[in-house]
């Protein structure tokens, strides 16, 4: 056994994210590591990589006793990590990206020109060629997850941690990176693979450990399993299908007419997109983050002006209008980012649930305070929001707790339009049923909400249409009854669509 | 129980850094050879020792809250404003031209005195927010900047186009207001005058209505987060223009009523040498900008200043030594050392 | 008006251009690892003071400076202990570095030389003056080059030194790794907090540099508050030339030239008030063609929401 990490517990106060955890891996073969968010996987994997130290529990390399208090530790015994969050340097090039922290020099100086003839060869040897002179900023994600693993491998690592890596990946390059993994374990290398994409883990994994609240609830070989016994393993139970009433659409709510944002590259931004959503309708956009659904949220609820086309809400040109006019019209907002847009982490739980509502909680531009706490503390209740109390600073609250929080605040703002931007990135599987009821209940009652998630199980799940972005233009729309997972991801990468 | 502790938390970082500030004092104290408790006591007597000095401190405390007031809204919507001491010299300038030479009835003179010196600190200031909001240029340094200009203008004014060419002429300041429109003494023979009640309403006012006003919440979420408050529908350019306004406005009037009722005439130099805009910010920076914080910040350091001037009548100790002191005090509380005091024991402990 | 821009008014923008780059150069290390330094100002202060102090005690140049860069590297360590170690909001750190500096300059000067205001002593000894060779036997360019104090040429070199160190060392790619993302470079085991250090403490060197040049350049003397702004200009420099050695050269070459022709400009018949102004009213309007990087993008690197 190459990697044997044994009765791994870790606990932050009473907390405890691993619990006796065992994990082995061994020469040459993938393994899986698959859990719900917040099961424990990357706490595991920061233990392993020096970043954390467990509470109690050993780590054996090759049979030795070893225990790393930093990164450099785990990568001077030949462990790499790529995270999640790329750790690249956009203005470098590449070639620097890959060689830092083991600088070809002469002297003192930096020797660019052997860094660039270490990539080329690195990437030779490997088969993944790059061009070492190219900004790093400049390059496709899957380039620069290319750049990750080239830069581990520069480093020597026998195992490669993977976390999570294909979330922002186009699935011709999540294709492109599984073969590649599979040809460098030929080549000897080990790799463990977090991730949650199960399809993904069935085609490339030799073992699959499955972790659930901190606990392994198995450790099986990838060709005596499915993905349904995984998902339940993960899970704990079968999942519940949500059915969703067929109610007939309504009058248009809200409807974009070729609205373009050129940017400041070659491309724009937004490309004559048009779409409109109706009432009683979810409208589920599609897509690899980065195509342009930033670009869109902003410009429908006003935060980014439009270079040419329109928005309209309830038959109102709202284009080129401040937000707040645009919010009392009849839209909301749920962020997708909750911590860049959605809170200010500083501020009691109260006064982020306030942000919208202000108006309805004054007389005399005085704020009511008891008013907002019955407000604030009946969403507390209704989607059981773990916090200490009112006065507790979001920075305090769970991601998923604060999800919730600001889920309840634009729902309670009770508009015709709801804008869901990845209404349940990083929540548990509790809050994200209670989330995805929520919308859903919304839309019965004729509310009319545009979807944006990177999940496709999400948007499949959810949505009455579907529509796909690629490169700031829409370039499909399906149905739900007929829209498949194939189908879709072929138009996210931007294939033509078919049939 | 939860208020109280987060209460006793936000109290020991102050205390601490006042610790840390009359403890960097003694070894000044010492260094010039003076005796610690001896000099600690005259500095108090300085400023509090009798109801004297302690109307003084307060007179002294006057421009220096008024100023921390405004540097306190400016840094709770997010804005570093370091304008305050050009803004109030435009302030102070405005109000002595407005009561030499606006013809009227005294009362008119004096309400027009104080608003003209509010809307001239309030311009200068929104100025540097116009040139951020537009421009994109770095406030902080504009702010900075705008401090030369305005003080050299203002210098420049009384030393030339209308100087006081009626007494010695030696002096670069403008007439004498009419006694008429000085603002009155709160006590007879003392220097505290009706500026300080001003003062005080006015940082009572802010903290109402930073805390229980929509604009307050607004403006508080702002500087939390400025990408959450334009989500939720703040306009930032508009909240930029009237916060730095009200901001310069509380400098302007700063310096109006320093001159209605300490200096009755603008003197070149009368308000920047005493340093009451750095003070004032000082004060913002140790109360972490809360209004009635800012407020009482500002009297302790006016206490140090005159208890310093009290010190260096009495003893051989130097009043710079009170400069020392803040400076200390200033350092320490902006270092969140309880915070890393904290972590450090969690990281112990895990 | 045709004495203006005559031989003395370049040679005295070269003497004034020095602390304002020497300065500059140290914000621009700073905020090469991501520390907006705002208290320059109280750095070069503390140098130009502490200059001063070493003269009146060894009357030796030499060691005066090494004193001047001693102190204000000791308040660079200051700053940075306060906001790498104690993560102080940086702004503030270096505003109320500002006041210390300030107060204890002011003190000291009481203390020490039992004056107030400034301190001026006929004994003291200058900076010399050093004439190139061949360079000072040229007619006009000689005049304007040659006979400066060595911190002129000094700043010069540093200006060249900076950029090499920076853009052809690999501790300069590490600390611009550094600086670029943080995180990513502590995840390859780089060492962000000692480079972080070590930035502040260069800082520190340069502003002591700085400083001594500003009291012992021109004329040997010290008064109060001596930097009138100038470390802000010189932050100001450093955001015009984007932290690139060459370029805020450039950038402090055009507000020493401004500080030079406000000098200059008090000998022809204008109010003080407003050739004083100059170099103020220039530096902002310099920062017209600067734009800052914008709330939108401060506010999403404070708000990240990956670990």
């Amino acid at each position: 056994m190459l990697l044997q990490m044994n009765n791994i517990t870790k606990s932050y106060g009473n907390v405890t994210a691993n619990s006796n955890v065992a994990f082995s891996l061994r020469k040459g073969e993938i393994h899986a590591l698959v859990g719900e968010n917040g099961a424990g996987k990357t706490t595991l994997m920061r233990i392993l990589y020096g970043m954390e130290n467990p509470t109690s529990g050993e780590i054996r390399l090759e049979g030795k006793p070893v225990s790393f208090s930093s990164p450099e530790d785990a990568i001077s015994h030949k462990i790499g990590m790529v995270h999640q969050h790329f750790m690249l340097f956009p203005t470098f090039t590449i070639a620097e990206n890959i060689v830092i922290g083991r600088e070809p020099s002469s002297g003192i100086g930096f020797d660019r020109k052997a860094a660039a003839a270490v990539t080329e060869q690195l990437g030779r040897q490997f088969g993944m060629p790059v061009d070492p002179w190219k900004k790093v900023g400049e390059c496709s994600l899957g380039l620069q997850q290319r750049v990750e693993i080239l830069k581990v491998l520069h480093q020597g690592a026998e195992i490669i941690i993977l976390d999570e890596p294909t979330g922002v990946l186009t699935p011709l390059e999540v294709k492109e990176l599984l073969i590649a993994i599979k040809g460098l374990a030929t080549q000897g290398k080990s790799f463990i693979l977090i991730s949650h994409k199960l399809q993904e883990i069935m085609e490339v994994a030799d073992r699959i450990t499955v972790l659930r609240d901190g606990k392994v609830t198995g450790t099986v070989e990838a060709k005596d399993t499915d993905a349904e016994k995984l998902s339940r393993l993960m899970v704990g139970r079968d999942l519940v299908h949500m059915s969703r009433n067929e109610i007939p659409a309504g009058k248009p709510v809200l409807e974009a007419a070729g609205i373009t944002i050129a940017g400041s590259k070659t491309k724009p931004l937004l490309d004559g997109v048009s779409l409109h959503v109706d009432e009683g309708e979810i409208v589920g956009i599609a897509g690899i983050s980065g195509n342009g659904q930033s670009e869109l949220i902003q410009a429908i609820s006003g935060l980014m002006k439009v270079d040419t086309g329109s928005v309209k809400l309830l038959g109102q040109d709202i284009t080129g209008e401040q937000v707040k006019a645009i919010r009392e019209r009849g839209l909301a907002h749920i962020p997708e980012d909750r911590y860049q847009w959605g809170v200010a982490k500083d501020a009691t739980v109260a006064e982020n649930g306030l942000m919208g509502h202000a108006d309805r909680h004054q007389r005399y531009g005085v704020l009511r305070g008891s008013g907002i706490r019955r407000m604030v503390g009946e969403w507390v209740s209704r989607f059981g929001i773990k916090t200490g109390s009112l006065s507790t600073k979001a920075q305090y609250l769970s991601g998923g707790n604060l999800q919730k929080l600001i889920v309840a605040r634009e729902l309670a703002q009770n508009t015709p339009f709801l804008i869901a931007a990845e209404p349940t990135r990083g929540v548990d599987v509790g809050a994200m049923e209670i989330i995805h009821g929520e919308l859903l209940k919304k839309r019965d009652a004729g509310g009319a909400i545009l979807l944006i998630s990177s999940e496709l199980t999400e948007i499949l799940k959810l949505s009455d249409r579907i529509l796909v972005m690629f490169e700031g233009r829409i370039v499909g729309e399906l149905n739900a009854d007929n829209a498949t997972e194939e189908h879709i991801s072929l138009l996210m990468a931007g294939g033509k669509a078919v049939g | 129980m939860d208020k109280l502790v987060s209460f006793i938390r936000s109290m020991v970082q102050p205390l601490l850094a006042v610790i840390v500030g009359l403890a960097a004092g003694a070894i000044a104290i010492a260094v010039v050879g003076g005796s610690v408790p001896e000099t600690y006591a005259e500095m108090w007597k300085g400023a509090f020792g009798s109801f004297y000095f302690f109307t003084n401190t307060l007179s002294r405390a006057t421009p220096i809250i008024l100023i921390g007031l405004g540097v306190a809204l400016a840094f709770r919507a997010g804005f570093f404003n370091l304008g305050s001491e050009g803004q109030m010299v435009l302030g102070a300038l405005s109000a002595a031209l407005t009561a030499i030479y606006l013809p009227g009835p005294a009362w008119l003179k004096l309400i027009a005195a104080l608003i003209a010196g509010i809307i001239s600190g309030g311009i200068w200031s929104a100025f540097a927010g116009w040139l951020d909001a537009k421009y994109r240029m770095n406030l902080l340094i504009t702010t900075l900047l705008l401090n030369y200009i305005a003080t050299l203008f203002a210098g420049y004014i009384v030393s030339y186009p209308l100087k006081d060419r009626t007494g010695s002429a030696a002096m670069a300041q403008t007439m004498m207001i009419d006694k008429s429109v000085w603002l009155p003494k709160l006590f007879k023979g003392m220097s505290l005058h009706y500026g300080f009640i001003i003062a005080a309403v006015c940082a009572v006012l802010l903290f109402l209505f930073m805390r229980y006003t929509v604009k307050g919440y607004e403006i508080r979420m702002l500087g939390g987060n400025p990408l959450f408050a334009s989500y939720g529908g703040v306009q930032r350019g508009k909240m930029m223009l009237l916060s730095m306004f009200v901001s310069g406005g509380f400098a302007g009037l700063a310096g109006s009523i320093e001159v209605l009722g300490t200096q009755y005439r603008y003197l070149d130099g009368a308000l920047t040498t005493p340093g009451y805009a750095w003070s004032g910010i000082m004060a913002t920076l140790l109360a972490g900008s809360h209004p009635l914080g800012t407020a009482i910040a500002a009297i302790l350091l006016a206490a140090l200043q005159t208890g310093g001037m009290g010190m260096e009548r009495n003893t051989e100790v130097p009043l710079e030594v009170s400069n020392i002191i803040q400076a200390v005090l200033i350092l320490f509380v902006s270092a969140k050392i309880t915070y890393s005091f904290i972590k450090r024991r969690k990281a112990a402990r895990s | 008006m045709d004495h203006l821009f005559d031989v003395s008014l370049f040679a005295s923008t070269l003497r004034l251009v020095t602390p304002i780059l020497l300065a500059a150069l140290g914000g621009a290390i700073c905020a090469r690892v991501g520390l907006f330094n705002v208290g320059l100002e109280g750095l070069i202060l503390i140098g130009a003071f502490s200059a001063i102090v070493g003269n009146h005690f060894t009357g030796d140049v030499f060691a005066s400076i090494i004193f001047a860069i001693l102190c204000s590297v000791l308040f660079s360590m200051l700053f940075g202990y306060m906001s790498i170690h104690l993560r102080a909001n940086v702004i503030v750190v270096g505003i109320a570095l500002n006041f210390l500096a300030l107060g204890l300059t002011t003190f000291s000067l009481r203390a020490i030389f039992d004056v107030k205001g400034a301190y001026y002593n006929k004994d003291m000894v200058g900076l010399p003056k050093w004439d190139i060779p061949v360079i000072k036997d040229i007619p006009w360019l000689g005049d304007v080059i040659s006979g400066h104090s060595p911190l002129v040429y000094l700043s010069i070199l540093l200006v060249i030194a900076l950029h090499l160190f920076l853009f052809k060392t690999v501790t300069g790619f590490r600390l611009l790794a550094a600086g670029e993302n943080p995180t990513a470079a502590k995840s390859l085991g780089i060492k962000v907090t000692r480079i972080q250090y070590g930035a502040v403490l260069m800082c520190g060197v340069l502003c002591g540099l700085a400083g001594s040049q500003l009291s012992l350049g021109n004329v040997t003397m010290f008064t109060e508050g001596m930097t009138s702004g100038r470390g802000f200009i010189a932050l100001v420099a450093t955001m015009l030339g984007q932290s690139n050695p060459i370029g805020v050269a450039a950038s402090s070459l055009l507000f020493g030239f401004m500080d030079a022709l406000s000098i200059r400009l008090q000998g022809f018949a204008l109010p003080t008030h407003f050739t004083m102004m100059l170099p103020y009213v220039v530096t902002i309007a310099a920062m017209l063609f600067f734009k800052d990087k914008g709330y939108m993008q401060e506010a999403r690197k404070a708000n990240e929401s990956s670990r």
